[in-house]
């Protein structure tokens, strides 16, 4: 988190004092005009090495490209990018709903926290690859199963954000809110929900990446569909440049997703910038 | 009316498993209605404990603490705090922040916004109400702090060291707020301080506290009229019984 955060400077230190959405978009653009230039310099780079190494397994730059065009022109990217997108956006709202709730009882009560702190921790560190035949087992060849997967791989990691977040709340917060008067759930909504917002939502960006690797993953090990599908067909033919191209999606669904997630972040967290 | 009688709180240490550490030892006081109190006493005398427990935020363990002959058994209408730190929610504006204890009694919006907005003008942040806290200096934050204590029109104002983290003269600045805003209408204070000037200053009487368990040492009266001005300083009766809380609380800190 820390480090995501550091890549970004002037999305958390030089915060304008109060949300300016115009004020914002310049910085961010600012910003992004050296991430393209980094993106350009990585592509040049490997386009040379591509040519002057003449590697099978390192395909030039502009040959993957011209594949991953080829991909899109002949819808065999679309039909499978549909998939795998549903997949995700179920998944990874599964997580959502299990890490949120999961993660603020924990963080508010701590007997919830000493009761189910080893399992998350557990399934935190464990692979959660190792659960594939388990799912495949209960859920066999369908969607379920790569679901399943997605729910393991990203619930955990948005358990503990939101569990230090909710804990890590200034507890003088808590007390201003009890002395007006405020119950158990107001307290909730009104205080530990608003307050813990940037941290969960650092949670939810690391998450939210998980989810992504937990699509392929899936896809890849259990359920023969989408995007994981085809990288897997192309890998077993050690046909490199399709397999990058299709890495060159995944590349860009994880940017777009964890660029979803920042806008959402900057909209409701820009207070504590 | 504040009434503490043979009150005793005990906190429990997490070590050494055996009894805990007393931290306010048969505490007896009354608190008449209107009055400004203040409350001072070397760090450890539980001055802070004893304002949450009146507060109704903490429990405690012997004697009987009531507020208009009702036991405190929780958080009422009738008090109000003002925090330290402030306790202000950093992600709302300041309209929203002073008119949070009305919209959590479930005072209707817009009567709730019209009174904050009041309140606000009172103590003299007209036209920041859009601003968040952070925009704010220290002093400014407090102020908002009292406005949202006063917006539910406590009849007892609890306030918890409230200028103790503001520089000397934006502390000084407030003190004159605070008193000018009590002589507009009075209320019961409870007034906690670890400033003898602040103590002198602003209370009727001076409840004096012994550290490690606390206890009250002695009530004294403050027999300084009202309204005060900053003049009172210079009186003799101020320097008396400012020299008077030294000697005390100096002898606390050597024992």
């Amino acid at each position: 988190m820390k480090q995501e955060t550091a890549a970004h400077p002037a999305f958390k230190s030089r915060g304008a004092p109060r949300f300016n959405f115009s004020l914002g978009l310049r910085r961010s653009a600012r910003e992004n005009g050296l991430e393209i230039l980094a993106l350009l310099g990585g592509a040049a780079i490997w386009e040379a090495l591509g040519w002057g190494l003449g590697l099978q397994w390192l395909p030039p730059f502009s040959r993957v490209m011209e594949t991953l065009w080829q991909f899109v022109r002949s819808g065999a990217i679309l039909a499978n990018l549909g998939s795998s997108l549903w997949g995700l956006v179920v998944g990874f709202g599964l997580s959502l709903a299990f890490g949120l709730v999961l993660g603020a009882l924990m963080g508010r009560y701590r007997s919830i926290e000493r009761a189910l702190d080893i399992y998350v921790h557990a399934l935190f560190v464990c692979p959660s690859i190792v659960f594939a035949p388990i799912f495949f087992a209960i859920f066999g060849l369908s969607d379920a199963a790569r679901i399943a997967i997605i729910v393991v791989y990203s619930t955990f990691v948005i358990v503990i954000n939101t569990t230090a977040a909710i804990r890590t709340v200034d507890p003088s917060l808590v007390e201003m809110a009890r002395s007006f008067g405020c119950r158990e759930h107001q307290i909730f909504t009104r205080i530990l929900l608003p307050a813990s917002l940037p941290l969960v939502f650092a949670g939810i960006r690391l998450g939210m990446g998980r989810a992504v690797k937990g699509m392929i993953n899936g896809e890849m090990l259990i359920a023969f569909v989408g995007l994981g599908a085809l990288a897997q067909r192309y890998g077993a033919q050690f046909d490199a440049t399709k397999v990058f191209a299709i890495a060159m999606v995944v590349l860009i669904i994880g940017l777009v997703s964890n660029w979803l997630v920042q806008m959402l972040d900057q909209r409701f967290t820009s207070w504590a910038n | 009316m504040i009434r503490v009688r043979g009150l005793s709180k005990e906190f429990a240490t997490s070590d050494n498993g055996g009894g805990g550490v007393l931290a306010l030892s048969n505490i007896d006081f009354e608190v008449r209605d209107n009055e400004f109190i203040t409350v001072i006493g070397p760090s450890g005398c539980g001055k802070t404990t004893l304002l949450r427990i009146i507060a109704g935020l903490i429990p405690y363990d012997q004697g009987e603490v009531t507020i208009y002959g009702r036991p405190v058994t929780g958080p009422g209408p009738e008090r109000a705090m003002v925090f330290q730190n402030f306790a202000l929610m950093p992600w709302a504006d300041i309209m929203t922040n002073v008119s949070f204890g009305l919209e959590i009694r479930g005072t209707p919006k817009e009567q709730s916004r019209a009174t904050a907005k009041e309140l606000i003008k009172l103590v003299g942040l007209e036209g920041f109400e859009q601003r968040l806290p952070k925009e704010l200096s220290g002093g400014m934050q407090q102020r908002v702090g009292l406005a949202r204590a006063l917006a539910v029109n406590p009849q007892i104002l609890l306030m918890d060291e409230p200028f103790g983290s503001v520089d000397e003269q934006t502390r000084r600045l407030l003190q004159e707020v605070l008193l000018s805003l009590w002589e507009r209408e009075r209320k019961t204070v409870v007034f906690i301080t670890h400033s003898m000037d602040e103590a002198v200053m602003l209370g009727d009487r001076v409840m004096l506290m012994t550290p490690r368990p606390g206890r009250v040492k002695e009530m004294i009266d403050i027999p300084l009229n009202r309204p005060r001005l900053r003049e009172v300083e210079k009186s003799s009766t101020f320097l008396e019984v400012k020299e008077y809380l030294w000697e005390n609380l100096k002898a606390m800190q050597l024992e």
